[in-house]
């Protein structure tokens, strides 16, 4: 109902030209939010620009670094993508980068699609169907969230271990292994923001859609799903961005340096005593960075609406 | 095309609540029936069991020769209009009707054509490229008719569907709503709070009552005959006045004591309900229309008995004709049927009821022609029209008709 209202409202405000409408703020009201503005955008781009000047620039270590770079070179980009390190410095598991980067894209966007896919049916049964253990498991859910996930890393450690000498691929040291450790541990924060969500879409469209024959997957699918499509973009981009950062885990679970996700095998770089390869560091980071942005103008429709969830037209 | 048929139905809710009693109905095939009464009476609950969107507890329904207690709604055959109409905002209005169809799996070209036929139908054609939310309310009601006109289903079951609608619109999808049923012949289940509509839509009217059906009949019949207090005071606006009465015997014909007045009550009357003779020397409830109140200055031929003297309290003049509240003394009839009943009433005027109870003095309004020039406190008389007087027991609600 007040969904109608809403959108009802929205219409007139729509056309061009109407003289009722909202008049635009004046700037003389608003100025102090721009200053805020841009000193969010400043303080924000500031480590941004750091590492773009460290990765164009030749140089080594980050003491001598400045802000803006004297001379721009890509070496730094091309250390990382050459195998055999034959004219630089840097070690050897450099040469890994490119699988780093494919590692960490396959395990980010299958954690993000499962996840998205298996919260969005637990979420829809708990939204929509009264079943006996429902509240213990929504209880249940949250308990479990209580908990970091890191407490578990050693048990997480032993299951891996233990499983892996039955279904191979999930054993230590597998990509598979590890999307399937991830999608656990985010599991039940997001079907609570996902119920959440699917519970301000009206039942009576589900109903509607079953008296005009669907079948109960019918109606998740091509009711529920799509209306829901601003929360999965968001659970999925955070998921994404989750697992770009994630490092312990990732750190435990895989051990052979071609099997690395990126944040374990970036530290590579920076953690000898002797040989800090800040350059390509910056240059991996910003490479990494790239994905994410572009989801990021991807899906920002949705996540505007999606984080502002409850305003599904009904 | 199909009848359907309630048998001994009943709804219990999960949480113990029962919402609907035995409740047995019969509708044609073709029919326009409307479920009414007061909100929270079990209406919706009666029409979702219809729908198969509501277990049945107990009894039968069926349409056609099927009972579908165990069917889904999908095998019903049935399709449903909601209060909020339910349109899927992701998808444009075209493809909100063709929805039933594309799930049937229906021709591409056959789903085309239907979704042509229905938006013609209701004036739609234009916006059919439109999303929902870029309609107007009687848009969207109109759009949620066309996903059920689309699949020319067994079953039409409408929920309020214009109770989201300002008045005008109301009164105009009315008698859209209507044509268009007509036009289709397709049995029909309509819901409403609302009597005006009910007795304006319905060819039957089902009145419930807190899940039980009060009295289904015809409007015309509903409203000269109801069955009981709760239906009297509930149809027909403004309501019928009602007043204790005491009956007695006089000159071997049958007089109705209000206050201080008397009614005689014609012999025609009194002979088609032979049970009144039993009340003879009791009080009972009387009702008399406000149609049935006439301003005595302008009628010529008064039979002089046949009126009522009050003060006149307020008075709305509505172009066309004129009411006019009258007190006079007497005690209001305030059972629960009839607080129930009066749903117009609010809680103030409740509370002024029951002071006047005490006080023995009662408010008739009259329905008097325009013409009428009474003023507040002016006291005047009202000419009734007894041959239409109603009566009531005062202890079980029920009206006094034949033999005990
Ligand atoms: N899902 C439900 N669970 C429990 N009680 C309900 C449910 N739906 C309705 N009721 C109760 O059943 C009664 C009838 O409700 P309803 O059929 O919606 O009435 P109406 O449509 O006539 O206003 C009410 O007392 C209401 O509180
Ligand atoms: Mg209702």
């Amino acid at each position: 109902m007040t969904a109608i209202d809403q959108t009802a409202a929205a219409i007139p405000a729509a056309r061009p030209a109407t003289k009722t409408g909202p008049r635009r703020p004046k700037l003389r009201d608003t100025w102090w939010r721009h200053v805020v503005a841009w000193i969010a955008i400043v303080v924000a781009l500031f480590p941004v620009a750091y590492i773009a000047s460290a990765a164009f620039t030749g140089n080594p270590s980050l003491a001598g670094s400045s802000l803006i770079p004297r001379h721009l070179t890509l070496d730094n980009f091309k250390k990382l993508f050459s195998p055999g390190n034959s004219t630089t410095d840097i070690t050897s598991n450099a040469s890994n980068y490119p699988h780093w980067i494919l590692n960490t894209l396959i395990v980010a966007t299958s954690t993000a699609f499962f996840t998205v896919m298996l919260g969005a049916l637990a979420a829809y049964a708990f939204s929509r169907f009264r079943f006996r253990g429902r509240r213990m498991g929504m209880l249940g859910l949250l308990l479990v969230q209580m908990f970091p996930q890191m407490l578990a890393v050693v048990a997480i450690y032993l299951i891996v271990v233990h499983t892996g000498t039955v279904f191979h691929v999930l054993a230590l040291n597998t990509l598979t292994g590890l999307i399937i450790v991830y999608l656990g541990g985010v599991m039940s924060v997001n079907v609570w923001f996902m119920k959440g969500f699917f519970d301000t879409i009206p039942a009576e469209l589900d109903e509607s859609a079953r008296v005009d024959g669907a079948s109960p997957a019918q109606v998740f699918w091509g009711v529920v799903l799509p209306l829901a499509a601003p929360v999965l973009a968001v659970i999925g981009l955070f998921s994404f961005v989750g697992v770009l950062n994630e490092f312990i885990i990732a750190s435990v679970l895989l051990q052979s340096d071609k099997k690395l996700t990126l944040p374990v095998g970036m530290r590579g770089f920076i953690d000898q005593q002797f040989s800090q390869h800040w350059g390509p560091f910056a240059a991996g980071v910003l490479i990494a960075a790239v994905p994410v942005v572009i989801l990021f103008m991807f899906l920002q429709r949705f996540i505007v609406e999606g984080l502002t969830a409850g305003s599904v037209k009904g | 095309m199909a009848d359907v048929r309630f048998e001994d139905v009943d709804k219990v809710y999960d949480n113990g609540v029962q919402a609907v009693f035995d409740l047995s109905l019969n509708i044609q095939d073709g029919e326009f029936l409307v479920l009414v009464g007061p909100s929270g009476c079990g209406k919706t609950t009666a029409l979702r069991m219809v729908a198969g969107l509501e277990e049945i507890s107990d009894g039968t329904i069926s349409i056609g020769a099927r009972v579908v207690n165990d069917l889904t709604p999908k095998e019903r055959d049935i399709a449903m209009v909601f209060q909020n109409y339910a349109l899927y905002p992701h998808l444009s209005v075209g493809d909100n009707i063709a929805f039933g169809l594309r799930l049937r799996k229906t021709p591409k070209k056959t789903v085309e054509e239907r979704v042509q036929w229905a938006a013609r139908l209701l004036g739609l054609t234009q916006y059919l490229d439109r999303r929902p939310k870029e309609l107007s309310g009687g848009q969207r009601q109109r759009v949620a008719m066309g996903r059920a006109i689309v699949r020319q289903p067994q079953v039409f079951l409408m929920d309020e569907p214009l109770s989201n609608l300002d008045a005008k619109l109301r009164v105009q999808m009315r008698a859209e709503i209507g044509r268009i049923q007509r036009e289709l012949g397709t049995t029909t289940i309509y819901v409403t709070h609302d009597q005006t509509e009910a007795m304006t839509m319905g060819d039957h009217v089902a009145v419930m009552r807190k899940g039980e059906l009060q009295q289904m009949d015809t409007p015309q019949k509903l409203y000269s005959d109801p069955k009981n207090l709760f239906v009297a005071s509930f149809i027909g606006s403004p309501s019928m006045n009602l007043v204790e009465a005491q009956i007695v015997r006089q000159n071997g014909g049958l007089v109705a004591r209000i206050g201080d007045q008397e009614l005689p009550v014609p012999g025609e009357l009194s002979s088609a309900r032979p049970a009144l003779t039993g009340y003879v020397g009791r009080k009972v409830a009387l009702g008399v229309r406000p149609e049935q109140l006439e301003d005595a200055s302008l009628v010529r031929d008064g039979a002089n008995g046949n009126r009522l003297r009050g003060r006149v309290v307020l008075t709305e003049a509505l172009g066309s004709e004129l009411l006019a509240h009258v007190e006079l003394s007497g005690k209001p009839v305030v059972t629960d049927d009839v607080l129930e009943g009066a749903v117009e009433l609010e809680d103030a005027m409740v509370d002024d009821l029951a002071q006047k109870a005490d006080e023995e003095r009662t408010t008739f309004i009259g329905r008097f022609v325009a013409a009428s020039d009474v003023r507040p406190d002016h006291v005047i008389d009202m000419v009734v029209d007894t041959e239409k007087l109603q009566f009531f027991d005062l202890e079980t609600g029920n009206a006094i008709r034949a033999g005990e």
